[in-house]
């Protein structure tokens, strides 16, 4: 349930479904024709499925609430719910004021209507007078920024320009309530951060706005309460960052589960001529120190590296190349680097290398160990490819590269 | 229902407008093919059937000593046609909707409707053509103004009708194939190709179902009004408006109360 604080009256809330469950039959089930229904009888609901189930959250006025899961989680179906194209099987849904949903842009374009026809159509269905239409039709078509073709049928437009104008046609129809499913990750850069603005300004007008998404990053700016669906019920409802944390610990447990565990060991058959030899690797938390599957920006993790000398070793530098999957060397590392000396080796010993706060930024990242001796001049063991491993973010989009670069800014 | 429809009027108008614009946008006859089809059907059953099954039409009500098989079908046929374009319409735009009944929640009559409208307007078409027909023939009365209340009537049965069969049809695909047979049926099933005293005397059992047929209620008086120049009993044509309006509020109701799953359906 929510976290909202009881003493909220009621008319706080824009939206809230109460209790809410959906089932379908699937399509197999259905009689399809009349036929098929006269000579078959009546189709027998075996093959129903449930959704959503029991789903219960409210949405402030005035807020940007967002609804997150994965695929076939129930999210799209929540906001058809809310919008009125589907109906509850149980349960109840209260929206106040007037709805406008973005479920697909330009759904109710006609390609053979010119742009500014188009707008009239869409207007009147989204349930606009013609007075209202008239007087947002040229605000619409400035915003949309298609000017010069609004004339011609929107046959002619590029997927962008259709996009562009339903956006535009949406949310100029003045609604009281927004209903976004995943459209904002449409649209060339400006076009985008041009919606994000838009929707900035009618939160600050006082409009509600429930996004749905799949994509951590958009929302986690934009929304103030969030609640996580999974398999149609919900897992968690609350503050964005609560949420989104708990969903992403999920998503990246579940992953761990599926992946091994990424440590490599060398098969005693690879015979090293030299009297050092690397026997293993892993990547490890470096306080548990045990392997992981994958690595996280901004956590601390480790490698662990096995050596093995048949003579004592004197102040061996061991050294590990990162590269990208894309090709690029992003950092080696070294101890003679950092200035350490790990003095004469003899016998099984382990190096562990650990990352502080890993800047390496999400991607998949593949390692290669060598050693060389004290001078630095002679190879005594090197393994290529030794291991691949992801690196994954709970905070959702940080940037673009390789490596998140620690960084402070000033202005004066 | 009515303040219902009062107050959707701008949707139910840029559905029409839509219909309208896009109806015969991509040919160089435009509105022009709307007349081709019931032209064309006019001349080859004018041909055959007074050519080779030679039917004589009841006489011109303006000259009892002339006849006019052409015009007399013709009347038949614009009374029809409200009847089949309406309700063959109506199911057309229910499915081809689908894809935005899916995704925008809006009442599902409104594009029927619109589109309804604008092929009343067709017909309305057909309508001139057929003045002129009788312009020609010198065959003119005041009577023709009743034609407008008996084509209404026979509007608001036929949307009555093509509600429920379009709902009916969103979910069995195949009603509309039935419905297309169904119609032919009905054509010859109604009093356009032969006067009803062709039948009257030698087949009484064939009169009783052609009389049963709700649309010979509104092709025997338009042929009263246009062709013969007379007027029907004073109770006619409120009966007909009566029963009309009575067809289209229950198709209203049952598709309102079934169209709520529609965005499900399609």
């Amino acid at each position: 349930m929510t976290n909202s604080n009881a003493s909220s009256s009621v008319t706080k809330n824009a939206i809230e479904v109460h209790n809410v469950s959906k089932k379908f039959n699937r399509a197999s089930d259905r009689r399809t024709s009349l036929k098929e229904r006269l000579v078959r009888g009546k189709a027998k609901n075996t093959n129903e499925f449930w959704a959503v189930k029991d789903v219960s959250f409210k949405v402030p006025k005035g807020s940007v609430y967002g609804l997150v899961g994965h695929n076939g989680s129930g999210k799209s179906t929540m906001l058809k719910l809310i919008s009125g194209i589907y109906r509850p099987t149980e349960g109840t849904i209260t929206a106040r004021g007037r709805l406008a949903a973005l479920i697909e842009l330009g759904a109710g374009f006609h390609p053979e209507m010119t742009g500014r026809e188009n707008i009239a159509l869409n207007g009147s269905i989204l349930g606009l007078t013609r007075k209202e239409i008239d007087a947002a039709t040229d605000e619409i078509i400035e915003f949309s920024g298609i000017r010069d073709f609004i004339n011609d049928p929107v046959k002619h437009y590029s997927s962008g320009m259709y996009v562009r104008l339903g956006f535009s046609v949406a949310v100029h129809m003045n609604p009281e309530i927004l209903l976004v499913d995943e459209v904002l990750a449409v649209g060339d850069e400006e076009f985008q951060r041009k919606c994000f603005d838009h929707l900035s300004k009618l939160r600050k007008a006082g409009k509600t706005i429930v996004v749905v998404s799949h994509g951590l990053g958009s929302l986690e700016g934009l929304c103030d309460e969030i609640t996580w669906l999974d398999h149609g019920c919900v897992e968690q409802t609350g503050p964005t960052t609560e949420v989104i944390a708990a969903y992403l610990k999920k998503v990246n447990t579940e992953e761990s589960a599926r992946s091994r565990q990424i440590t490599a060991t060398r098969s005693p058959e690879e015979v090293v001529e030299g009297e050092l030899r690397i026997k293993s690797a892993s990547i490890i938390d470096p306080v548990t120190k045990q392997p992981l599957s994958h690595a996280e920006t901004g956590t601390t993790m480790a490698i662990q590296i096995g050596l093995t000398t048949t003579a004592p070793i004197l102040g061996p530098n061991v050294r590990v190349a990162f590269q990208h999957e894309s090709g690029p060397l992003v950092a080696m590392i070294s101890n003679h680097k950092k200035g350490i000396d790990f003095g004469t080796i003899d016998g099984d010993h382990e190096v562990i290398a650990t990352l502080e706060n890993t800047p390496l930024l999400p991607g998949r990242y593949r390692i290669h160990i060598d050693v060389f001796d004290h001078t630095g001049t002679q190879t005594l063991d090197n393994w290529n490819e030794v291991l691949e491993f992801p690196v994954r973010s709970v905070r959702g989009e940080i940037g673009q590269g390789f490596v998140d670069l620690p960084t402070t800014f000033t202005i004066t | 229902m009515l303040r219902t429809l009062y107050q959707q009027r701008a949707l139910i108008r840029a559905f029409a407008v839509r219909e309208i614009a896009t109806r015969y946008r991509q040919s160089a006859l435009g509105w022009g093919w709307s007349l081709v089809q019931p032209l064309a059907n006019l001349l080859v059953y004018t041909a055959v059937f007074t050519l080779v099954f030679r039917i004589v039409p009841p006489p011109l009500g303006s000259n009892p000593d002339k006849s006019s098989f052409a015009a007399f079908l013709f009347t038949g046929m614009v009374t029809f046609n409200v009847f089949s374009g309406l309700v063959v319409g109506s199911m057309a735009q229910l499915r081809s909707n689908g894809e935005l009944l899916r995704k925008v929640h809006f009442p599902a009559w409104a594009p029927v409707i619109g589109a309804s409208l604008v092929q009343f307007i067709q017909v309305i078409l057909e309508l001139v053509v057929l003045i002129a027909l009788f312009l020609v023939l010198l065959n003119v009365s005041w009577t023709w103004i009743l034609a407008i209340p008996i084509l209404i009537a026979m509007a608001l049965f036929a949307q009555g009708v093509g509600l429920i069969l379009s709902i009916l049809n969103a979910r069995f695909g195949d009603v509309q194939y039935m419905v297309t047979v169904a119609l032919g049926a009905l054509y010859f099933l109604t009093p356009i190709l032969y006067p009803i005293s062709v039948i009257e005397g030698s087949a009484s059992w064939l009169k009783s179902i052609v009389m049963a047929n709700p649309l010979s209620w509104f092709v025997l008086p338009m042929h009263d009004v246009m062709y013969s120049l007379k007027a029907p009993e004073w109770w006619v044509i409120p009966a007909l408006l009566v029963f009309g309006a009575a067809v289209f509020a229950i198709g209203f109701k049952v598709f309102e109360r079934t169209s709520e799953d529609i965005g499900e359906l399609l």
